[in-house]
This record gives C-alpha cells, structure tokens and sequence, in this order.
C-alpha cells in the first residue's frame, strides 16, 4: 500500500509516497512505521516521540486529516478504520506551525497555558510544610482533566481555532484552566477563570470535536461548559457574554442539551451582527462537521441530566442574586 | 515585550539579553539587564541567563522553580530537546517515596535503612540520611504546588508499599504518579514566570578557567549553534538506559546527553555500570509491564510449561527483581525460552484473573500487551523479557547539599546525576523522590552561585566549541547512506545486552570493551545523508548515540573492573559481594577520549555493612 505524507523542509510543502507491502504494514504502531520508514526508506522523514507508551503525548499526527496518537494506534485499526485502503495520508496536527514534515511549534501553546496560571494559588490554611487536606471525591472531581498528555490531538480538530484562531486557545488550555478553578484546595478559581473569558471562553462553537479525538477521553468541550457555568455563578457575564449566557441557559435546560451553535449565535448576537460566525456555521456544515439540522433540535447528548443539575444550579444562584 | 508577540527569536535575544522584561512574570524587574552589558566580561553579547537548567523532567523543572521561589530576581530558562513535557518522568506509574506519617511505626530511620540496604551498600549514607528527610518535605510541597494525589480516608495523601520498603511509603497518584507528578511541575513553572528554551540540544558544556560559563546549545528548528552564557548551569538531562536501545523501558531520549558532556567537561561519570534491569518488559522493544502483574499472582513459564521461579526462589514471581530478571535470563540461556537472539520470551501468564479484575486492577498492562504484541492477556499468556530500566551512575555530585559538581557553576540533578543515594541498586519509588529532592537542591544551590557572580565568562570557550560543532555538521550530513547508523545502532544495543546485560563474566567484558573500540571508530566515520539543518532528527539520532557509544565504554570499564557482584552489577566469574576490594565507587573520567577508572570509598556513617537479604 501507498503511505503518502506531507512534507516540509522549512521552505517548501511537498509530498512522499513510500510504498509499503501489506506484511510490513501489519503488526506495526503507526509510530514504529514511521520509525520504519524512516530506518529503511528516507532518513529525512521527520517527526517526533519519546515515551511510545502513550503517555507522554509527542506523537500526535494526522491520518486523513484526523488526529491520532502514533504510538498508540496500531495499523491494523487504521486499516479497518478506514477499510483497507489503497493509500494513507499522513500530516502533521492542524492548527499549530508546522516546523517540518510532522514536527510542530508548542511555544505559542506554553504561552497559552502560562496566561491561565494553570498552578493552584491553595487556600491559606494549608502550608508548604504540611502540604493540603483534600476529599478523594475532591480529587475524583479533576481525575480526568489531570489525564491531558498535551499531545495537542483536540486542538488539531478545533473548528473554532481552525476558523480564527486570533480570539481563542487550544482546547487543553482551557481543560488546564478548569482543573485548577475546580480545585477544592485552590484558593481563588478566578485566578484561572478570568484569563480564560479574556482569551475566548465565549467563543467555542461547540462543535465537540475535540472530545472525539481526544485519546484520554478528555471533553475540553466538557471543561469550557463548566467554565463558563462558573463564571456565570460568579457574575462574570461581561461582553458578548450575557446574551450568549442566557441562550446557553435556555438550550441547556430547555433544549436537547446539544448547544446549538446556530440558534445561539442567531440568538445572542442578532442576525446581522453575526455574519462572521454564519460564515464559520456554514464552513462547518459543509465540512460536514456541523448538522444544519440540529436547528429543529436532535437526540439528547450524554450527560443531559448532569447540565441541566448544573444549569439550574446556576439559576438558583440567579435568583439569589449572584447572577445578574 | 507583550506575552502574546512572542517569537523565539525574540525569546533568546531577550530572555537571555534583557533579562528584564522575561523574569519580571509580573512582579520585579531583574537589575541584571544592565549589569549583563556592562561588567560581565560579555563583550560579544552572546545570549546570556542568570540560571540555565537543562533538561525538563521532573528534576529540571523543579531546579527552575527553586531558582524562581528563592531568587525571584534571577532569570531562569529551561531548555529541553522537544517540548518540556516529553520525558521519563511522565512514563513513572508506581509512586514517590517519602515518609508522612509516622504514627504508625515508619521513621527516616526506617527509609534511610531499606534505601541504604537497597543499595547494597554502596549508597553514600550520609547523603541518604537527608535525602529521606528531605523526601518528607517534597510529598508536602508537591501536594502545596497542586498535585492531585489520591487520598487516604482521612484526607492525607495515599501511599502504598513499594519492592524493599518495609511500610508504606509509596505515596500515588492512580497509576499514573509520574505523568502526574511531572505536569504539577510543569505547570508550577509555567505559572511562575519560568521560561522555556524549546528544540534546543545540548551539546557541550563551556568553561572560562575552571568555572562553567554557560552551554553551546544546536537549535533544532533552524540548525543554528548557539552559546548560551549562564552564571550558573543545571544539567538535569536523565538517564542512558537506552545504551540497549531496543531493549529498555525508558523514552527514546534517555541518551544520556548531560553525562556525557560533563565527561567531555573533564567531570566524572560515576557508578557507570551500575545499570537496572526491570524483569518484565513486553517482548518486543521493552516496555513497561509493572510489578502489579506479578503482585496480582502473575505465573512465568518457560516453553516447557513449567512455572520455573520455584528452581530460584522460594518467593517465586515476588522475589526481588534482580532476582527475577537473573531467573528469566537463565531460563533464556538454558534454552527453556520461546524465541531466538534479541526477541527471547517467556511467557507471563495472567489468565486466572478474570476480565473484570484486570479491567479493574491492570487495565494498562493490557493495553500494553494488545497494542505492542497483539495479545490479550485475559485470553492468553504474553511475552516478556527482563529490560532496561533505570541508570544508577551518573555526574558525580560534589557535595549532596547543593548538587554541586566539581566544576563550580556547573550543578546536576536527578537520573543524570550520581549523589549516591540508589548505589548498586535503586529502591521502587525513591526515583521520583531523587528527581524533586534533587531538583530543589541544584535549583537552589545555582541560585545561590549566581546571585553571588559579578557577571558572565567571557564566552570564548563557548564561542569556540560552537565553531567547532558548527563545522562537524557541516561535515557529517554530506554522505552516508540512509540505514547505515541504525543498523549500527541496532547492533550496538545487541552487543551491550548480550555483554554487558544482567549476566556479565571477565571474558566477555574484555571482548566487548574492544568491540566498543570499533563501534567507536565506525561512528567516527559515519555519515548522515541529510544536509537540511531544519529540525533534522536524523542529526539529533546521529547526536545521541555518540554519546551513548561513550557512555557505554566507561560502563564496560566499570563494570570490567568490579569483580564482584554487588545490586544490578552481577559477575558469575566473581558471585559474590567482595567488601574488602569494592565497596568503593567506581570513578570514570575521560583521558584523551578514553574512559579511565579511579576508585573512591563509600561514605558509611551509622548502618554497618551487613549481608543483603531478604
Ligand atoms: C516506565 C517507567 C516507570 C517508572 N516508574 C517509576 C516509579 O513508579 N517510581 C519512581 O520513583 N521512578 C520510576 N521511574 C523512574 C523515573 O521516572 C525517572 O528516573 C525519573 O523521572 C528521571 O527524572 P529526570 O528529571 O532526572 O529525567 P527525565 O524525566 O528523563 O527528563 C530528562 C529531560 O532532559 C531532556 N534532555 C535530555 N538530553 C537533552 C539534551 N541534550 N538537550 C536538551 N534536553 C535534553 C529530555 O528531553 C527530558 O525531557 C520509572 C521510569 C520508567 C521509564
Ligand atoms: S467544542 Fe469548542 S473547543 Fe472543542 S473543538 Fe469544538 S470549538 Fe474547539
Ligand atoms: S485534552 Fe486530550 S487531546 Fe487535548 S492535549 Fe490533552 S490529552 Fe491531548
Ligand atoms: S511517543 Fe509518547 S505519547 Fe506517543
């Protein structure tokens, strides 16, 4: 079969095709044949990985078009995945700067993650000489946002940061920030919250790829809903926030639970204001990556039960007043 | 300088030139800026940093933020080949050792001895006895940095028993402590204003007299050599397990790269053949299956069916892993295994358990199994092979205190490092415990050496040495064809586990010192076909393995020369542990590019030496 990969020397795009039989594809990662083709076939194939037991997150790369951790994967799922087919192609992640061949730049996304303070600031009454007193219901609470590898899978998927990426961060950002505010030992979740509205925690289309892709099973997408019932509960609702706030409410609770991006954006900004993001609504749908449909309203997503408990969680704290 | 507009470029310039706008994370401003012109002997304007850590395991990012917490004026940048979360502290399941509660029987006492006795007594004791005290005060402080441990009934952090440790000690989060661990670290730094050099190499370390002045760094992204000026350098660069390159459960840059341009530095490589074997690793390639499979009643047979640990041990499949390692490789050499030559197994057989309770307990070393050997041990049993795990010897540390080395400005910490404190032989869980203890230490102690410095080398050292790689690059990527140096690689793996592996006898050794000679004369002579200096990973393979080849040659020496058996190191021509003649550290330095051994005593404060049983 026909392994075809894109190719950047630092000045120019182009594309390899190795030619692989069938016996030296099987059996293999998709990181040890890159390893492979890079021993046996080309020694300018260039890409990186360091732990190749999925933990270290190094090795995402693209296989048409969708993210996947190389070391993790192996050739005969990718070969059922997409039905025996004559030729792959692989690319780097989406998204970020493409260095060379599959190799890119995390500096912008360390930046990102430096403007959340993603490090607790604890409560004062726990000291550096005897450490904290937490629930392991408490740590149960954040288990899964601390799984993230930072192997950048959910950010090459982000339709939001694929359409403008000028007003937004790379989903994990966002997981980094929520696991920090959510944190019982943490002393100020505004610490962590604040720079997440100010970098673009309205502006998620909801678009859910990233919980798809994500090889921990992390919904980044999951992280910014919280997020955003946190600041809501906390009266952060400056901006473009409210009008979207109160459509996220209404869907939440009295919709399918699916944010529907075009009946929030229609809702919260007017039609005319909103024409840049019907531009992004209709790139998305043509990709296939939106259901215009979804305006008449679709299945009940996972966890319904548990946004509508958040939601009106946050609705009492409306009523008392926190919310404006 | 705005934190978003943030180029690379601009970083190196700034970060090192006007140190200022970088170390100032929001608070300060570092008087340094002026005072890097002006009086530092500078005079080219090279780029320069007050504290340049490298390497970002847990070790270096907890020196950074050492540096950060107590010198807040100091600048700090953290460089690392790749992004700063790839490394083998992330891979670490089982857990940090350190004693926090002692209520119930356990002691510093207690850990300071099972450490010592771990180490069959070739761990310095009075760097032990510290370190355990210390190890009590880092679960505190990463629990205070955020890490989400998992907790006991009474909300304290949750620990376990580790191999060799008499209580539990162990303290965990899920099977997952090191990622875990490593990211609090990360994100520790991150938020404390640390910088971060991304895709730089270290190559070499620089010298103006007898003190460090910085580093000559390759970076990778556009295969400019760079000297970095620095008051004061912390290598915290990891192990070299991957001297047995396809067989070690460590990540693929475990190349050792810190050790061995100390070596090139004049410094000393210590304890260099003192190298762990884990006894399970998958078949193919190494990886990790931990020591839970064997906990949870895990059988190992050989190709004849038997259940063959009850020739070895009366403790079977839990005896301690030297042991267990020794027992497979026997049963290899006997021929009792399935397999030929590297790919040798035998059979780990957990189908007692039922699907749910390794679901439950060892849903890891399932995947492991499926996704290395397309085998499902809740079906079958799986290959496995003893591997490669962790590296004992390392720079030799001057005094523990500071994690100096005997190059002044130059400090080092966690696996590249060799303070004495796992001997011959390292304690489950007291690695992650070395690597933030350690880290502290050198992170404080550069500190504390830079605060103290009036200004910088004068970088001609470093500017030569920059010239010099510059020049070696320009000659070994025109030729050579594409398979030649992992071929070579491959072989040299092979040779350093059939020779210098879990069994090692005078004869061999002898023959494969000389074969280490060719290895190295064919590496001097190797070319890569490659010119493209953009993030050229082929160049970086080229980079690591020639300080692999080095760093095995001053192993092969050690361990030649140590005739006797002591922890990892086992010499079936000299079985015995031999205290009148080697309990003593083996000394490597490097004369005219070949390794020579001296020997020091070990430092024995309060536990006589005694036999190592258990
Ligand atoms: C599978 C596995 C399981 C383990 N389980 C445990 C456990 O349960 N408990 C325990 O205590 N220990 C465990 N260990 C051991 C422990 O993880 C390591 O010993 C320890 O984390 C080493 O930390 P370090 O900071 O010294 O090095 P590392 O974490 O290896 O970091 C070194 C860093 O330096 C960088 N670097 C290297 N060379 C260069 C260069 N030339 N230029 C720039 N950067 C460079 C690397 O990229 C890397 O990021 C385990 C190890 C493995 C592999
Ligand atoms: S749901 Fe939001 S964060 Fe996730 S991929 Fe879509 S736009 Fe990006
Ligand atoms: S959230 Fe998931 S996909 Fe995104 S970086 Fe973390 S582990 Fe990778
Ligand atoms: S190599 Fe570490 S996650 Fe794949």
């Amino acid at each position: 079969m026909k392994i075809i990969i894109e190719r950047f020397d630092g000045k120019k795009k182009y594309e390899s095709t190795y030619e692989l039989r069938i016996d030296e594809v099987k059996g293999q990662t998709l990181l040890s044949l890159l390893q492979y083709i890079k021993r046996t076939q080309d020694i300018t194939l260039n890409f990186t990985a360091a732990c190749r037991m999925a933990i270290c997150g190094a090795c995402a790369v693209r296989v048409n078009g969708h993210s996947y951790l190389a070391c993790d994967t192996k050739m005969e799922e990718l070969l059922e995945e997409y039905e025996n087919p004559e030729s792959m192609r692989i690319s780097p992640l989406n998204n970020f700067r493409v260095i060379t061949d599959l190799v890119v730049d995390w500096e912008p996304s360390i930046e990102n993650l430096r403007k959340v303070k993603p490090t607790i600031t604890p409560k004062s009454e726990f000291s550096e000489k005897t450490g904290c007193v937490q629930t392991q219901a408490d740590v149960d609470a954040i288990k899964k946002q601390w799984d993230c590898i930072l192997c950048g899978c959910c950010a090459s998927e982000c339709n939001k940061l694929e359409a403008d990426a000028s007003d937004y961060m790379q989903p994990f950002v966002f997981t980094h920030a929520y696991r920090a505010a959510d944190d019982s030992r943490s002393k100020d979740p505004m610490i962590h919250l604040k720079p997440a509205i100010a970098n673009g925690l309205w502006n998620c289309v909801h678009c859910q790829e990233c919980v798809d892709r994500c090889p921990k099973g992390i919904s980044s997408f999951g992280d910014i809903e919280s997020l955003r019932v946190m600041a809501m509960k906390k009266g952060l609702n400056e901006g473009m926030g409210p009008a979207h706030a109160e459509a996220f409410l209404l869907d939440m609770v009295e919709g399918d639970g699916r944010l529907n991006e075009i009946k929030l954006a229609l809702r919260s900004e007017g039609v005319l204001a909103n024409t840049t993001k019907l531009d992004i609504a209709y790139n998305l749908m043509k990709a296939g990556k939106m259901n215009p449909l979804h305006i008449f309203g679709g299945e009940k997503i996972e966890g319904h039960a548990e946004l509508v408990k958040m939601v009106e969680a946050a609705r009492k704290a409306e009523k008392e007043g926190t919310i404006k | 300088m705005s934190e978003q507009k943030f180029t690379r470029r601009d970083f190196l310039q700034s970060a090192c030139i006007s140190v200022g706008a970088l170390a100032a994370s929001g608070s300060g401003v570092s008087a340094l800026a002026a005072d890097n012109k002006k009086d530092s002997g500078n005079k080219d304007g090279l780029p320069s940093v007050d504290v340049l850590v490298i390497g970002s395991g847990g070790a270096g990012l907890r020196a950074a933020v050492a540096v950060r917490k107590k010198y807040p004026n100091l600048s700090v940048v953290v460089v690392n080949k790749g992004m700063p979360s790839r490394n083998a502290t992330c891979m670490a399941e089982g857990g940090i050792n350190g004693v926090i509660d002692f209520e119930h029987g356990d002691s510093h006492e207690l850990h300071a001895y099972d450490t010592v006795k771990g180490s069959d007594f070739l761990g310095d004791q009075d760097a032990i006895i510290k370190f355990v005290e210390k190890a009590t005060e880092a679960i505190h402080e990463l629990d205070y940095a955020g890490m989400p441990f998992n907790r006991q009934k009474n909300n304290t952090v949750a620990r376990r028993f580790a191999g060799g440790a008499k209580y539990e000690r162990c303290n965990y989060a899920a099977d997952k402590t090191g990622s875990i661990l490593m990211h609090t670290c990360l994100d520790e730094a991150i938020t404390r204003g640390v910088k971060f050099l991304l895709d730089h190499y270290l190559l070499d370390v620089a010298m103006d007299g007898d003190k460090c002045e910085g580093a000559v760094l390759l970076d990778m992204q556009t295969g400019d050599v760079t000297p970095v000026l620095a008051k004061a350098v912390v290598l915290a660069t990891g192990g070299y397990t991957r001297v047995f390159f396809n067989r070690t459960s460590t990540p693929f840059n475990a190349s050792g790269d810190g050790i061995a341009a100390a070596l090139r530095a004049g410094l000393a490589f210590k304890d260099p053949e003192m190298l762990q074997f884990h006894p399970t690793g998958i078949r193919t390639g190494g990886a990790l299956i931990t020591e839970a499979a064997r906990g949870l009643g895990g059988k190992l047979i050989n190709n004849k069916g038997e259940r063959f640990m009850s020739k070895y041990s009366k403790r079977m499949e839990l005896a301690p892993r030297d042991i267990v390692a020794r027992s497979i490789e026997t049963e290899i050499r006997l021929g009792n295994a399935f397999g030929e030559g590297m790919s040798s197994y035998v059979l780990l057989d957990l189908t007692h358990l039922s699907e749910e309770q390794i679901m439950n307990e060892l849903p890891q070393i399932r995947h492991v199994g499926l996704l290395f050997d397309g085998m499902d041990l809740v079906k079958e049993p799986i290959p496995i092979r003893p591997t490669a795990h962790y590296s004992m010897g390392g720079i030799e540390i001057a005094k523990f205190d500071d994690m100096s080395t005997h190059l002044p400005g130059l400090f080092a910490a966690g696996e590249t490092s060799c303070a004495s404190i796992h001997g011959a032989n390292r304690l489950g869980g007291n690695s992650l415990t070395d690597t933030t203890v350690t880290g502290k230490l050198a992170g404080e102690g550069a500190g504390e050496y830079a605060s103290k410095q009036t200004g910088f080398g004068s970088g001609k050292h470093a500017h030569e040495l920059a010239q010099k790689w510059q020049a070696k690059f320009k000659e070994i990527t025109s030729g050579g064809t594409s398979n030649e140096m992992y071929d070579l690689r491959e072989e040299f793996g092979k040779q350093n586990w059939d020779n210098m592996g879990i069994y090692r006898t005078g004869d061999k050794l002898e023959a494969h010192a000389k074969s280490l000679e060719e290895f190295q004369a064919k590496y001097d002579a190797l070319k890569i076909p490659n010119p493209n200096m953009t993030y050229n990973t082929a160049l970086i393979d080229y980079l690591e393995f020639g300080n692999l080849i080095m760093l095995a040659r001053c192993a092969c020496l050690g361990a030649l020369e140590r005739k006797e058996c002591r922890g990892a190191h086992f010499r079936e021509d000299y079985p015995k542990r031999d205290d009148v003649n080697f309990l003593k550290h083996s000394i490597v330095t490097l004369k005219d590019g070949k390794p020579t051994l001296a020997y020091k005593d070990v430092v024995i404060t309060k536990y006589p030496v005694e036999e190592r049983k258990y």
